[in-house]
């Protein structure tokens, strides 16, 4: 039912454009209002509908999946959580998918953040990975399978600090429990004890602080999900081999759902996203012919 | 917004509306909403500060609790006196003290980043352009020739010592175009970007907070 | 993880690698058959029936190049991981302060594996390691002790020292410009296009009777953008304090707020107009991110100020301000070296100084000879990096199959190195 209404919404809202398309010829071009409105609706009919669209999974994806998916039980990683709420559309789906696989795997997450609502972020995250019925299955246990030490102030010197050793940065977790006495913590001193450094990153501190800091100065392998603002700044380390792989935006989220098996919140919304985007497009256009026109109009 | 109460979510989507309002025009909606956005966030971060660096990082560090086993840490008592100097700015006679421990966050940062950013940014960077521009496919032989360009021709846009005048000037434009099309690549991802934010926010609007203006009236 | 093995290593390190392997194993062939026959006649071996082989070649050494508070233990994976009963599941390290023969088991790495680093020693102590291979079924071989290491303080990293060369070269070449600039000698900048723009965008301000506003980034005083976008802004303050026009600087830093009143009020009295300058213009909004950039776009809608700076570090807000600025129809100067958000400031701005051209806007508006000086030294540094790209990919594509990375760099440099006798 709520496709069917749906997908008849977005073809009204199709055909209509047409008019717009006209109107502009004529030289009685629509107010940006209008272009909002077509933006809501073309970004928010889609969620009525539950079809996924298909998804291609690109090679700096499939490097991140290859890498986690290739360390053996109770591999540590790290999990940095740099980003607050405004950015969770994008990074929420990505961490979501992380715990699960990594839960999945029986790998041993330690959680952290440069920024102070990441770690929040991150009891969501796990929150919800653990609804999932294949999670549910291994247990994972606080203390155990993963720990949250919290937020540390003083942005990327305290990567710089826990390269002499964690402990000195985060002398307890977030439920107040000192370091020594956390199970999953024994015998990790610094980055040479971590298997795996992953990131998410809305901005700064964020991934290009763990590549010059965790991967260019103590030799730590790092993956990253980013924001798509960030992303095209992050690509440059990917290619210089600093990092194994990137997750960019909404679409690195979905490929990476797809890559793992999991699909969830980030390919759900990569069709707003698709429909969104073919209405930017579609204005583009239309705001170009408004533009030559009135170009013609000055000249002739 | 696993956890948050249905008040919550409520005044949450209300606000989400307010905000939204703006792209109409401004109005005295938006503007109540913009400045509830203001003053609680400047609150947050002055608790969030409070407790992170004043009472998580310094009091706990130089008087740990009982049975935590840790040692006082007496580098910070150095850290909390820049931070009064800091203060001393109120203090009109005594105000140019503020100026130290700004010297020693300019001066820290530098030396730290100096290596940092010429190893990642620099060396690094440069030494991944120095592939073999002959490849064993078409596309990747045209991939590596346009590396190789892009960044002599982009350093040469930021070279100046020298006008940007015949060849040079040239090579400068060609440098100028491989900008612009990184700033257009760039520009589409931002877009996607922002699509996400307002997808992200349309959900909760139809999702939580719709399910639960259901429930409350 | 050491810094090595994230790096590819080159077919020639490759090859020489297994060569020396080669001859190792050569040599050391008849001495590993003696030690078999002692094992088999040692009464011990009936105990450890059922149990892996034990590594062979257990190494310990000094950490290089640290402040002595690590060993980096190595040694010959066991036969029976590689080939013969495949049944290694890892190995144990285990550590004795020397003298004693007490050994500790510090920790246990995967099959396969062959180093460890021992981190958080005390400097200047002996130990000494061994190394036992352990089944899933629980069964562990006999350890392999090592030789006595004591852990060993440098204050050089020898492995850096193609860095420090390099770094030596452009700080040179930055201090030898700053010298002469100071001695007053002319530095030629090439034209920047935005600059020029600065005093007609303050000059149409006036005109129309309304304010400027100033965004010095939304990074505090430890960026250097901001500190640039300070510099301009002493300019600029200094022409709307001669123009008696008016200057809003709101700032999301307050470090950077107290930094723009000083700038601000300065250039107000350098300008002979100390009377003129209202500190309550240059305000701290919030460090909250959007809240900000709403406080800004309130300004910018309510004052409709005619002339908006942008000069600093920009992140998300670069377009929601640039395009509130565009609908007021204010000129729209912006700078910044925040490659994620040029795209923006280039669509919606009249003039934008990209990346680097905001510093050098900021030491030709200050004709200051350190910032002049730093700008030449780093043309000397783009000089050797375009020099080192067109002459890599040359060697690269002239030469290996694999291209260069940074370890080819490492490795020229310490041959360099040790023909002078540096190093060790």
């Amino acid at each position: 039912m709520g496709n069917t209404l749906a997908i008849i919404g977005m073809a009204l809202l199709g055909l209509s454009l047409i008019y717009v398309l006209y109107r502009t010829i004529i030289g009685n071009p629509v107010s940006r209002r209008v272009v909002f409105v077509y933006v809501a609706f073309a970004a928010g009919l889609p969620l009525f509908m539950d079809l996924l669209p298909p998804v291609h999974v690109t090679p700096d994806v499939q490097a991140l999946v290859d890498a986690l998916e290739e360390l053996p039980p109770n591999s540590k990683i790290l999990a940095a959580f740099d980003y607050d709420p405004p950015s969770a559309p994008e990074l929420q789906p990505m961490a979501e998918a992380f715990f699960k696989m990594a839960f999945k795997n029986d790998l041993d997450v330690i959680v952290m953040g440069l920024w102070p609502q990441g770690p929040q972020q991150a009891d969501q995250a796990i929150a919800a990975a653990l609804l999932d019925p294949d999670v549910q299955a291994m247990n994972p246990q606080y203390g155990i399978d993963y720990v949250n030490l919290g937020f540390q102030s003083g942005n990327e010197f305290v990567i710089q600090r826990m390269g002499s050793g964690f402990k000195a940065m985060f002398s307890r977790d977030q439920r107040q429990t000192p370091y020594d006495s956390i199970p999953v913590l024994q015998n990790i001193v610094n980055f040479s004890n971590i298997d795996f450094v992953m990131n998410f990153s809305a901005g700064k501190p964020g991934t290009v602080e763990w590549v010059q800091f965790a991967v260019d100065r103590f030799g730590a392998t790092l993956g990253a999900g980013n924001t798509a603002v960030q992303a095209p700044q992050i690509y440059p380390y990917l290619r210089a081999n600093q990092m194994v792989g990137l997750l960019g935006g909404m679409s690195g989220a979905a490929e990476f759902e797809k890559a793992l098996g999991m699909p969830g919140a980030g390919s759900t919304m990569l069709l707003s996203q698709i429909s969104t985007h073919a209405i930017v497009i579609l204005f583009i256009i239309i705001g170009n012919t408004a533009y030559f026109r009135t170009r013609k109009r000055k000249n002739g | 917004m696993a956890d948050a109460s249905p008040i919550g979510i409520f005044i949450a989507g209300v606000l989400t509306l307010g905000i939204f309002s703006f792209l109409y025009k401004d109005n005295p909606v938006y503007k109540v909403c913009e400045a509830i956005f203001i003053g609680v966030s400047a609150a947050y971060w002055a608790v969030e500060y409070f407790y992170s660096a004043l009472y998580k990082k310094f009091w706990l560090g130089v008087i740990p609790p009982e049975g935590s086993g840790a040692d006082p840490d007496m580098w910070l008592w150095g850290g909390a006196i820049l931070g009064v100097l800091m203060l001393c700015r109120m203090i009109p006679k005594i105000n140019w003290l503020s100026r130290w421990p700004l010297a020693f966050i300019v001066g820290a940062t530098a030396g730290l980043y100096m290596m940092t950013f010429f190893v990642s940014n620099a060396m690094n960077q440069i030494a991944s352009t120095m592939q073999p521009l002959i490849q064993d496919t078409f596309l990747a032989t045209l991939g590596s020739f346009t590396v190789a360009i892009g960044t002599v021709t982009g350093l040469i846009y930021f070279f100046f010592s020298k006008e940007h005048k015949g060849i040079f000037g040239g090579a400068a434009k060609v440098g100028i175009w491989f900008l612009m099309v990184t700033f257009g690549a760039s520009f589409g991802y931002t877009v996607m970007s922002r699509m996400s934010l307002l997808i992200g926010r349309l959900d909760f609007l139809f999702s939580s907070w719709a399910t639960n203006f259901g429930q409350m009236f | 993880m050491s810094r090595l093995s994230r790096l590819s290593i080159s077919r020639k390190t490759f090859l020489t690698s297994l060569l020396s392997l080669l001859v190792f194993a050569a040599y050391s062939a008849p001495l590993l058959a003696q030690d078999s026959d002692i094992s088999v006649t040692d009464s011990t071996s009936a105990e450890l029936e059922g149990a892996p082989a034990a590594p062979t070649n257990v190494l310990a050494v000094d950490h290089k190049y640290d402040i002595g508070e690590a060993v980096d233990v190595s040694w010959d994976l066991s036969f029976d991981d590689t080939a013969g009963m495949r049944n290694v599941a890892g190995y144990i390290i285990y550590r004795s302060v020397a003298g004693s023969a007490e050994f500790d088991s510090i920790g246990a790495v995967f099959s396969l594996t062959s180093s460890f680093a021992d981190i958080g020693l005390t400097r200047g102590e002996t130990y000494q390691y061994s190394v036992s291979s352990y089944t899933l079924s629980g069964q562990v071989s006999e350890p392999i002790v090592s030789a006595e290491v004591t852990t060993e303080r440098e204050w050089f990293d020898w492995d850096e020292v193609w860095v420090f060369i390099l770094l030596v070269l452009i700080g040179g070449s930055v201090m030898y410009f700053i010298y002469h600039a100071r001695k007053g000698k002319q530095m030629f900048l090439r034209k920047i296009a935005g600059l020029q723009a600065v005093e007609e965008a303050i000059g149409r301000a006036t005109e129309m009777g309304r304010p400027i506003l100033f965004i010095p980034g939304i990074h505090d005083m430890d960026d250097v953008q901001t500190i640039a976008g300070m510099t301009i802004l002493a300019k600029v303050a200094k022409q709307v304090a001669e123009y008696e026009s008016r200057i809003f600087v709101p700032t999301r830093a307050s470090l950077a707020m107290t930094a723009a009143r000083e700038t601000v009020r300065e250039a107000y009295m350098t300008a002979g107009r100390v009377d003129a300058y209202r500190a309550d213009d240059i305000y701290y909004v919030t460090d909250e991110q959007f809240g900000y950039v709403a406080a800004v776009n309130g300004i910018m809608t309510r004052d409709k100020p005619a002339t908006c700076f942008y000069l600093g570090a920009f992140f998300a807000e670069s377009l929601i301000l640039a395009e509130t600025g565009n609908s007021i129809g204010a000129i729209q100067i912006a700078g910044t070296a925040q490659p994620a958000q040029l795209p923006f400031f280039v669509a919606a701005c009249d003039y934008t100084l990209i990346g680097e051209e905001l510093f050098a806007a900021s030491a030709y508006l200050s004709g200051e000879a350190k910032q002049l000086g730093s700008l030449k030294g780093q043309d000397v540094g783009k000089v050797i990096a375009m020099a080192a790209v067109l002459i890599g990919a040359v060697l690269a594509t002239l030469g290996s199959e694999e291209g260069m990375n940074i370890e080819t760099f490492r490795g020229a440099f310490h041959g360099i190195w040790s023909v002078f006798g540096g190093g060790q």
